[in-house]
């Protein structure tokens, strides 16, 4: 998300309309619209194990840096998050928008802003891959009626445990969880300990990971040791429609049938300790790029070297990329890989 | 009869009206794609130019094909590479293919620019239309080989070639090395972005071809009298 400076950043060395020097989300704001920030690359692996669209990804890796456009959705969000009341029940807030408008994109800098401020994160990628294209479902152990899906629940759980180490020591489980016969993780043992279990013992990840957001709800408003918790889904109305998937009868599986999306509809319902009632959501819509949004991607990407055509560097390129785009950032996106 | 008698009688108007074969009325005008000509004002107009647009304005003009733009970004070669590319009329995997192979290009010279040290980043060259038509200029070859039967056996003479039956050449060449010549499992975008790459500067299959054809000709110089063109 890039944010337009109107007044023009004074420093000499590093001087451009579309960066800013500020990398720190919190610290971003309006003055900062339109402009490019960059994801420091220790940070990257760490925050982003999961969750960055694939095209991007690809861009990451062939511009040797990872950058953000600081955009209005996004700011509204962390301002939002900002100034919210944590004593009352949880807020929940809905990013919308076209296709390809950039609200993964969104979320993702909401994200980096709160693993910055400390909070834990709870990370969905992406609904829409729990529900369809399952290779495995084994029946649930836990409850007769719910199906598993252990390659997915194991693979979250590995990209749980790169995004939050260092809450996985201090949180300790209040409660005792039997895994099989011989297996069970007693009260008061850390949380890092139920998440290795999940990844080693694939069978019984699903349980592992319903178990996990059930701690989390429990203690997330809690004020000894009390962290701030997010979660963050993307693709959330894949909870609710239809999936792909079928079971052997050739019947098809509800969303409710499902252990992950059951445990995820219940961590959205937000009855977490302390919040009892269910809250309208605030809606934040996310749209194309502006003119001076696409201003600045357009210079970044020519500084980047990307816009290789030379008639995309004319002033005749620049009105038919915007005319074939209509502002979209995605379709820019592709237009120019291959300009 | 009186039917086909007042048939006749009507202005010519064609029953069928022809847009997508080549073979029109010779009366039928060529359609103009590009934007520039529409954009010079009146007095500009050479007389020739006057005439033209008196003209355009009374004749029929032929439609426009589906593969012309006016678009800046329009190459000719390039939609010529589609086209050789193309099976079956499918044009839109035909061009799906090489967009990827021009973004795979693309990608892979950006890397190395950006890993590259400072003295070394001038050399390397990212724009994927300029590795594109260098590559196809180090593929086509100087002279080719003609089958002429003299005295009832048939000798491989060197002839030169038109510049068309060069540009067909180089391209089918890239094409057939591409689609027969690599691994199973690699997707064409790869495969053709790996050739080009690999053309562009000079080595890999298709100019070892290109050599191999300047051989042969130099070998058959003997019987170049055999040409009688």
């Amino acid at each position: 998300q890039q944010q337009e400076a109107i007044g023009m950043e004074t420093r000499p060395e590093t001087f451009s309309i579309f960066r800013t020097q500020e990398n720190d989300p919190a610290c971003q704001s309006e003055q900062h619209l339109g402009q490019y920030y960059t994801v420091p690359p220790s940070h990257f692996h760490t925050v982003f194990p999961h969750g960055l669209p694939p095209r991007y990804q690809q861009q990451v890796k062939t511009f040797n840096e990872g950058c953000v456009m600081v955009r209005q959705p996004a700011l509204e969000l962390i301002s939002h998050l900002k100034r919210a009341d944590y004593s009352k029940p949880t807020l929940r807030y809905l990013l919308y928008g076209v296709k390809g408008s950039g609200k993964t994109m969104s979320l993702c800098h909401t994200v980096h802003y709160c693993s910055t401020q400390g909070w834990l994160v709870l990370h969905i990628p992406d609904a829409h891959l729990w529900v369809k294209n399952c290779k495995e479902l084994l029946p649930s152990s836990y409850h007769a009626s719910r199906f598993d899906q252990p390659i997915q629940a194991s693979n979250w759980l590995r990209n749980f445990r790169t995004t939050n180490e260092h809450f996985l020591s201090k949180i300790k489980l209040r409660q005792r969880y039997v895994w099989t016969k011989r297996e069970s993780t007693e009260e008061g043992r850390p949380l890092g300990e139920l998440v290795d279990m999940g990844v080693s013992r694939v069978k019984s990840s699903s349980d592992v990971v319903g178990a996990v957001l059930k701690e989390l709800r429990l203690q997330a408003g809690g004020t000894e040791g009390g962290f701030r918790l997010a979660v963050a889904v993307d693709g959330v109305n894949g909870l609710w429609g239809r999936t792909t998937l079928k079971k052997e009868d050739k019947s098809p599986v509800a969303p409710e049938e499902l252990t992950l999306v059951h445990n995820l509809r219940k961590m959205i319902n937000n009855d977490w300790e302390g919040f009892d009632s269910m809250d309208p959501f605030v809606p934040v819509p996310v749209s194309l790029y502006s003119e001076k949004e696409f201003e600045s991607c357009y210079l970044y990407y020519l500084d980047r070297h990307w816009l290789q055509h030379p008639h995309s560097q004319t002033e005749e390129g620049k009105k038919e990329l915007i005319f074939l785009s209509n502002r979209n950032p995605s379709v820019l996106e592709r237009l120019c890989a291959f300009l | 009869m009186a039917a086909s008698l007042t048939g006749l009688l009507k202005p010519w108007t064609p029953r069928v009206l022809l847009v997508r074969w080549s073979r029109y009325n010779p009366y039928y005008l060529e359609p103009e794609p590009r934007k520039e000509v529409y954009h010079i004002p009146e007095t500009e107009l050479t007389p020739e130019q006057k005439e033209e647009r008196e003209l355009k304005s009374v004749r029929p003009i032929k439609a426009a094909t589906n593969s012309v733009t006016s678009s800046v970004f329009n190459d000719p070669v390039l939609s010529k590479f589609v086209n050789m590319m193309m099976k079956d009329g499918d044009k839109i995997i035909a061009k799906g293919i090489i967009t990827q192979t021009l973004e795979n290009m693309k990608r892979k010279q950006v890397e190395k620019y950006h890993k590259a040290p400072e003295g070394k980043k001038a050399e390397i060259e990212c724009n994927p239309y300029a590795i594109f038509h260098q590559a196809l200029e180090n593929c086509k070859p100087v002279i080719g080989l003609a089958s002429i039967q003299k005295g009832g056996k048939f000798y491989q003479v060197p002839i030169p070639l038109t510049d068309n039956r060069r540009r067909f050449l180089a391209m089918k060449w890239m094409i057939t090395e591409c689609r027969d010549n690599k691994h199973r499992r690699t997707l064409m975008y790869e495969k053709l972005s790996q050739e080009l790459l690999a053309a562009f500067s000079k080595e890999g299959n298709v100019v070892k071809r290109k050599h191999e054809l300047h051989k042969m000709a130099e070998s058959n110089r003997a019987y170049a009298h055999y040409r009688w063109w």
